[in-house]
């Protein structure tokens, strides 16, 4: 269990460096799916090993994903008015 | 549930280098394709855990349907520059983290030498699996999944109604 934990907090990591380090836009939204990913690697370990009931970690997960491509649909239209103002693809 | 150490590190790997390359890849196209493999052994952790609807899902959004939004959004923009400026911090932190991992992992095979303890694995099966999934979206969580049906639906009458405003 311990293993895929780690899997999921150093997924997380990686994306949180990324979202701090790097300018430009369209990569940090692919760093935010990246933790979005290292979560639900989290829920969905969490899940197999603690609950063999309700399973509610796959749940979760299921509704990160959902939300996640909402979050990824308003974060590009915003990144798109960006574009439209500045012309640049930076922050 | 998949018990295959071999599978879990050399998806381990994979998703840490891909990951790194996704983030810090000089071109943008190369990083979509990186976060493509990223999200498909996403998708393979998710099946060796033994979530085969949780992994379906996510190599149907995350592998194919985000790629297509975020590649759309690359060509509206150009990938003429690529300014990354934390080459040497970029350097000493993938170097961090590839340490730590190493570290971690041969630390984790000292403490346990049979790598994985199967005494502490759930037995699923895929009845029940799908059983609480069905019981967990429209009994326990019925207003959580109306909700982010609610936020999809809003999702595609905005981006209906922005395109009507930019098609006149």
């Amino acid at each position: 269990m311990y293993h895929y934990l780690f899997i999921g907090l150093i997924v997380f990591l990686i994306g949180l460096l990324g979202s701090v380090l790097v300018k430009h836009v369209i990569k940090i939204l692919i760093s935010l799916e990246i933790m979005l990913l290292g979560v639900n690697i989290n829920f969905v370990t969490f899940a197999s090993f603690c609950d063999n009931v309700k399973f509610d970690g796959y749940i979760m997960a299921l509704f990160y994903v959902g939300l996640g491509a909402v979050e990824l649909a308003v974060a590009l239209y915003i990144f798109y008015l960006m574009y439209q103002k500045n012309r640049s693809s930076e922050l | 549930m998949i018990n295959n150490p071999v599978i879990f590190y050399s998806a381990s790997v994979l998703i840490i280098l891909f990951a790194f390359i996704a983030l810090f890849a000089r071109n943008v196209i190369n990083s979509l394709l990186a976060a493509i493999v990223v999200f498909f052994c996403g998708a393979l952790f998710f099946y060796v855990l033994g979530s085969e609807y949780n992994a379906i899902i996510q190599a149907a959004i995350y592998g194919f349907a985000v790629p297509v939004i975020i590649g759309v959004s690359i060509m509206f923009v150009g990938t003429k520059k690529d300014n990354i400026k934390t080459s040497y911090l970029t350097l000493l932190c993938a170097g961090i983290f590839i340490l730590a991992f190493v570290y971690l992992m041969l630390m984790s095979l000292a403490i346990t030498p049979d790598t994985f303890n199967m005494t502490e694995l759930v037995q699923v099966n895929a009845f029940d699996t799908l059983r609480a999934f069905a019981s967990g979206i429209f009994i326990n969580y019925v207003w959580a999944f109306e909700l982010i049906s609610l936020l999809l639906t809003i999702v595609i009458a905005g981006i209906g109604m922005i395109g009507g405003k930019s098609w006149k």
